[in-house]
């Protein structure tokens, strides 16, 4: 049977409380018939994941059976971990506010709210960084050599499309598509490829040499042309492709045209060269990258950012592949790839390396901080492991 | 790999629940378990304290607008096994933007009078 305002009444006046200092409304609290039984769950929001829900977006966990669930909205990853508290916490539907009853001039001075359901702990979130690492190893299983590879004619299975790739990957939707853009993928016949650098760079070598026979500017490389003079080599998908990867594209005077990124060119270029030895010579390197480069173009060592590294202690000094794509995703395992490749760092060396560690807001001095111990080597700042590395 | 979609059907479908939160935990008096028993009165005085009267005790606490709100979800697809992966899904019930916090030790209601008046 529901309490009656008597009963109420006579439960103020017991426990000497006052009618007259409290809102003529009361709740009275039972607990409702699926209250016990756990299937509710509390998930707190981060800012802007209620927004998201309140317009009707749903949110995505993802997760094998051995990977840590992470959720996902449209455009953004979180981790999730279970938070305990001390506390009970109970859920209860139609309960109200004081401001809400002050508002509402009603009639009834009872409310019977039955409680939903309750619980001592709940989601947590933690926006993190997607870990997008799988994405490039996923593509790389079956890279596209171009229409003329013998792998292409037959049936694979390592191709995947962007649903596919949503259900492999902790990642949001958006976070995958900027990272296939970012890596150069391009969907072709419906499914994400990678070029294999071999083909990438027949393509650009394509274009390239198109570029000096009609004495171009780097800046103002025609589309169309570039179509109809290579459109016989490879196909005009893949002559937009490389266009699109190297270059800026642009309209003027309603013909499109691409500017030419030059420190993209240099660095691919030099990626073509160092990936044929352990490493190189430096100034042998220098000399021979200088040279392989287009007519106009100039090369830099800073344009190596996250590609090679530099050895100034070997005489003579050399140079070597170090890609940080194929280092550990993972903030101590990536420190500790980098301290077992070379002991002491200087911030403008291992900066490169580290800058995808960064979450939102955090600097890579605050990494270094965090996952390194600095010294004076020389008069100059390096850094170390914190633990002896094997 | 798994992917659980929890669902919303916006905000004209979502629920502005209140969430309480006490101290200690909740029993049940009665072995019968929880449903339908009783917990309390909840009052709020003028200047919008809430007081909770549970049992014996009174309770005081704080009217307290979440920084982060919390999302109740259910549970969907219950438990039929199907010979495919059982795919679980949750929809938003409902969204918490305000809690009832009762830290303080409850006050207990010294009575020497009968329960029934």
């Amino acid at each position: 049977a529901m309490r009656s305002r008597v009963e109420v009444d006579a439960t103020l006046q017991t426990a000497k409380l006052n009618p007259m200092e409290l809102l003529p409304v009361v709740h009275c609290l039972s607990f409702g018939p699926q209250a016990g039984t756990g299937e509710c769950y509390l998930l707190q929001l981060e800012p802007g994941l209620c927004a998201e829900l309140e317009a009707g977006r749903s949110l995505v966990i993802r997760g094998e059976k051995d990977e840590q669930a992470v959720l996902c909205s449209e455009d953004k990853t979180y981790d999730m971990k279970i938070a305990d508290t001390s506390n009970m916490l109970l859920f209860i539907p139609g309960c109200k506010t004081p401001e809400e009853l002050k508002a509402d001039q009603a009639s009834c001075n009872i409310i019977h709210s039955q409680i939903a359901g309750f619980s001592n702990n709940y989601w947590e979130l933690r926006r993190c960084r997607p870990k997008l690492k799988k994405l490039r190893k996923l593509l790389m299983e079956d890279p596209y050599e171009g229409p003329d590879s013998q792998k292409d004619q037959t049936l694979t299975f390592s191709k995947y499309t962007i649903e596919d790739l949503l259900s492999l990957i902790q990642a949001s939707e958006q976070e995958i598509l900027h990272h296939l853009q970012f890596i150069d993928a391009c969907k072709i016949e419906g499914y994400w490829r990678i070029l294999e650098f071999d083909y990438e760079m027949k393509l650009l070598n394509h274009v390239i040499q198109l570029i000096d026979s009609e004495s171009w500017s780097l800046s103002k490389v025609p589309l169309r042309t570039c179509l109809e003079e290579l459109g016989s080599l490879e196909p005009t998908e893949m002559i937009e492709h490389i266009l699109l990867s190297y270059g800026r594209k642009y309209v003027d005077i309603g013909e499109v045209y691409f500017e030419m990124h030059e420190d993209k060119i240099c660095r691919a270029i030099a990626q073509m060269l160092l990936q044929n030895a352990v490493k190189f010579n430096l100034s042998e390197f220098q000399e021979v990258w200088q040279q392989s480069v287009p007519e106009g173009m100039t090369t830099r060592l800073d344009q190596l950012k996250g590609l090679a590294l530099v050895d100034k202690s070997s005489r003579p000094e050399t140079i070597f592949l170090l890609k940080v794509e194929d280092l550990p995703e993972e903030n101590q395992e990536r420190f500790n790839s980098l301290f077992s490749i070379r002991e002491k760092w200087t911030e403008v060396d291992i900066a490169p390396y580290i800058q995808d560690l960064c979450a939102e807001k955090q600097t890579v001095g605050a990494l270094l901080t965090k996952y390194a111990r600095s010294s004076m080597q020389n008069g100059v700042k390096v850094y170390n492991s914190r633990r002896p590395i094997s | 790999m798994v992917q659980i979609i929890i669902s919303s059907t916006g905000a004209g479908g979502l629920a502005q629940w209140v969430l309480v939160e006490l101290q200690g935990e909740v029993e049940p008096r009665q072995s019968g378990g929880l449903a339908g028993s009783l917990l309390g009165d909840l009052h709020y005085t003028h200047e919008g304290i809430p007081v909770l009267i549970v049992g014996h005790h009174i309770l005081y606490g704080k009217v307290v607008q979440l920084e982060k709100p919390f999302a109740v979800l259910v549970k969907q697809g219950g438990g039929e096994p199907s010979p495919a992966e059982p795919h679980t899904s949750y929809t938003v019930t409902a969204l918490i933007k305000t809690k009832l916090l009762f830290k303080t030790r409850p006050k207990p209601i010294i009575t020497n009078v009968p329960r029934k008046v």
